[in-house]
């Protein structure tokens, strides 16, 4: 029973990290369709912004978490003025953004080692401490992860499902060219959608790396998992993304506990192959039409 | 990226307010430098590309700072025969043989380094030796990596320039069974029971020193009842602590050396501890180590067949070392760099001085010097195995602590400080401690 619960444990800490950074990268991808190769770098900003305001200006926990929200969103904007604006009626629109995102990871990257260094260091933005699970001890960290992602989650499908903003996304992201008639400023929609994307990453950032370290390069590993994640339920999907995530997580743990660790990602990486032959559109993708 | 940073030379004054009695060999390189006619005023260009950025970069920059710190001490001492030696630095960004093969290349042809001395890269242990044969140059490395010695005494003509200036990795394995024997022997553990729980990384260096303890366990009297290979980074070590606690063994030994996984570690270790000794290999001696881990640092064990000594020339040296880059600076990590440079120093001084990039018979002299040399410094004695090329490890190679390069194991017993070592004597200046999670 405790193995169980173990494995529960940290299936759902893994899912819920995989979650945070999937959503917002889904959120982008079903909006803009563009992949957003620069959001692992969202993250690490914002793990950074939090480790400044709480690490070097001693602010409180709750403001270091706002710091991270308010670093990734103005990423977002930033990365969305200044270039995707221009890119977005291109003709190879999806290709070149992939391009242009991968090389704004890297400025961001150099940014981030110019001006913290690349010295590891722990995030001081998290909880200590740990509370028994049965007989099972769980760090109280792992349990704000897991009750963070479900909350962003649930925000996003609220916002998304419920609000007049979100139905105005979903608008956009079915046929511009139709919200633009209805009367949808999709522009406005997608600078939107890249801050709150941005915040997104920002969370996701601080969570991450208050249970690994914070790195100029910490963001590529979370970025592989989400594409991975993002791919599995239907790209630009994005409560589907959640859903997946945590799915995976608990996968991934059984895996390495009954199999091995090597084998977790391996296997979740033969289950994408496997999907995308069964169903290209993923899991909670919808089919599309394209009249040629 | 701009990735290449380069170190100015210093004066003669700086050197003898920063350092001085960090090793014996200052005096002699510049006693060398007093006899020998001047050289003229080019600078000796020394090539660097280590990881500066990436998941090693606690230990790259630990690098760039030793060899640092040693070319402002040459410098101070007059340089190499009256010419001042420059540090160039190439990022290798934590990467594999092509970004390591690249940046040597780019050190060579670009900078015109007459060397070329690193500590580890990410690599195969092997991307520099092509390299620097076909220059015709010098290069020093501490990738601690067996896979060297079987290059270098495979074609010992062409690769007669490349130095692995530590012993490999294969000593890890039976040094930590005969360390905890040791213990035993002196009733300072008793093992709970007879299982081994051996966690290694992908990386061919993990996973030899698993190998090498996987084979050897028996003869020990224990059984091996995990061995398990983990991806890198891994951050969640829940799986891996599942199986632990399912089966605590008496001993845990973890070869994967990333110090901030291997913190990680420790922190969700922590949470439930089993009655076992943890041995980390490597990361755990570096300060990100402890400054991650925090108090669960304390009572780790863990082990280097380079590491900064605590006598009196390690002291000097990590005294000099942390007035010079602060507090949580790691003299392990650039005790390597620092040794290197002052020895290749002394050897191409010996030699009638360094060669240029394709200068191959200056070079070749200054080899053979470095072939020769038996070098003291903060990490303990460089004597190089001629058919391999790697230094002799103490006390698996020698018996005599003055000809071969200690494999240290310390205790961290405060995580504010470094760890303290432990074995073998005469280094060790503390006992070891039971860790407070095995007293009940």
């Amino acid at each position: 029973m405790d193995i169980v619960i173990q494995i529960v444990v940290t299936g759902t800490t893994l899912g819920a990290m995989y979650a945070l950074a999937a959503v917002g990268l889904s959120l982008i991808f079903g909006t803009l369709g563009m992949f957003n190769m620069a959001h692992g770098l969202f993250m690490t900003i914002g793990a950074y912004a939090a480790y400044a305001a709480a690490g070097q200006l001693g602010l409180p926990l709750v403001a270091a978490v706002v710091a991270a929200m308010a670093a990734g969103a103005a990423m977002g904007v930033a990365t969305h003025l200044a270039m995707v604006r221009f890119m977005l009626r291109s003709k190879a629109f999806e290709t070149n953004v992939i391009v242009a995102t991968a090389g704004l990871a890297i400025l961001l990257q150099d940014f981030v080692l110019k001006l913290f260094g690349g010295y590891p260091y722990p995030q001081p933005v998290r909880v200590e401490g740990v509370v028994r699970l049965f007989d099972v001890a769980v760090a109280r960290q792992s349990l704000v992860i897991v009750a963070v992602a479900l909350v962003l989650i649930g925000a996003v499908a609220w916002l998304l499902l419920k609000t007049r903003f979100g139905m105005a996304i979903r608008a956009t992201a079915i046929n511009r060219e139709a919200a633009q008639l209805m009367g949808v400023r999709t522009n406005s929609v997608y600078l939107q959608v890249m801050a709150l994307a941005g915040a997104l990453a920002g969370v996701a950032g601080v969570m991450i790396s208050s249970l690994s370290t914070l790195s100029p390069s910490m963001g590529g590993d979370p970025l592989l998992k989400a594409f991975v994640i993002c791919v599995v339920a239907g790209l630009g999907n994005a409560w589907g993304a959640g859903v997946a995530a945590f799915a995976l997580g608990l996968l991934e743990a059984a895996i390495q506990y009954y199999v091995g660790v090597r084998f977790g990602f391996p296997v979740m990486l033969l289950l994408v192959i496997a999907i995308l032959i069964w169903r290209p559109q993923g899991l909670f993708g919808t089919e599309k039409v394209v009249r040629l | 990226m701009n990735d290449t940073t380069r170190t100015a030379p210093t004066s003669r004054r700086d050197f003898l307010r920063l350092a001085g009695a960090t090793t014996g060999s200052p005096a002699l390189l510049a006693g060398l430098n007093r006899t020998a006619a001047a050289q003229g005023g080019e600078p000796v260009i020394i090539g660097c590309p280590a990881p500066l950025t990436g998941i090693v970069a606690a230990d790259g920059i630990e690098f760039r700072r030793g060899l640092e710190m040693a070319v402002e001490e040459i410098n101070g001492m007059g340089g190499i025969l009256g010419r001042p030696v420059e540090a160039v630095f190439v990022d290798t960004e934590s990467k594999g043989d092509d970004a390591v093969i690249q940046a040597a290349q780019r050190l060579i042809d670009r900078d015109g380094a007459s060397a070329l001395i690193t500590g580890y890269n990410l690599e195969t242990g092997t991307a520099l030796h092509d390299v620097a044969a076909d220059a015709g140059i010098i290069a020093m490395h501490a990738n601690t990596v067996v896979v060297h010695d079987e290059l270098v005494k495979s074609d010992p003509d062409r690769f007669w320039g490349t130095f692995q200036y530590d012993p490999p990795e294969t000593f890890y394995g039976v040094g930590l069974l005969d360390f905890v024997k040791g213990l035993e022997e002196r009733g300072e553990f008793t093992r709970p029971n007879n299982k081994l729980a051996i966690v290694t990384g992908p990386g061919v260096y993990s996973i030899n020193i698993a190998n090498a303890l996987n084979e050897k366990a028996a003869e020990y009297g224990f059984e091996v009842s995990l061995f398990e290979t983990v991806n890198v980074p891994i951050s969640e070590w829940g799986p891996t602590l599942a199986k632990l606690r399912a089966d605590p063994p008496a001993l845990i030994a973890v070869t994967h050396f990333y110090a901030q996984d291997q913190a990680q570690f420790m922190n969700q270790f922590m949470n439930e501890p089993t009655n076992s000794l943890v041995y980390m290999q490597y990361g755990a001696s570096l300060a990100a180590f402890r400054e991650i881990a925090g108090q669960n640092s304390e009572g780790v064990l863990y082990a280097t067949v380079i590491g900064a000594l605590q006598d009196e020339i390690g002291k000097a040296f990590a005294e000099a070392y942390k007035a010079r880059f602060g507090e949580n600076a790691s003299p392990n990590g650039g005790g390597q760099t620092y040794m290197a440079m002052h020895a290749y120093a002394v050897a191409a001084a010996l030699a009638g001085g360094p060669g240029a990039p394709y200068e191959e018979d200056q070079n070749r002299l200054v080899a053979d010097r470095l072939r020769h040399l038996i070098y003291r410094g903060p990490v303990g004695t460089m004597r190089i195995v001629p058919e391999t090329q790697s230094a002799y490890c103490y006390p698996s190679q020698t018996k005599d602590p003055s000809l071969g390069m200690p494999h240290i194991f310390s205790q961290i017993q405060d995580a504010a400080a470094d760890g303290v070592l432990v074995a073998p004597p005469p280094y060790n200046v503390e006992s070891f401690r039971l860790p407070s999670w095995m007293q009940g």
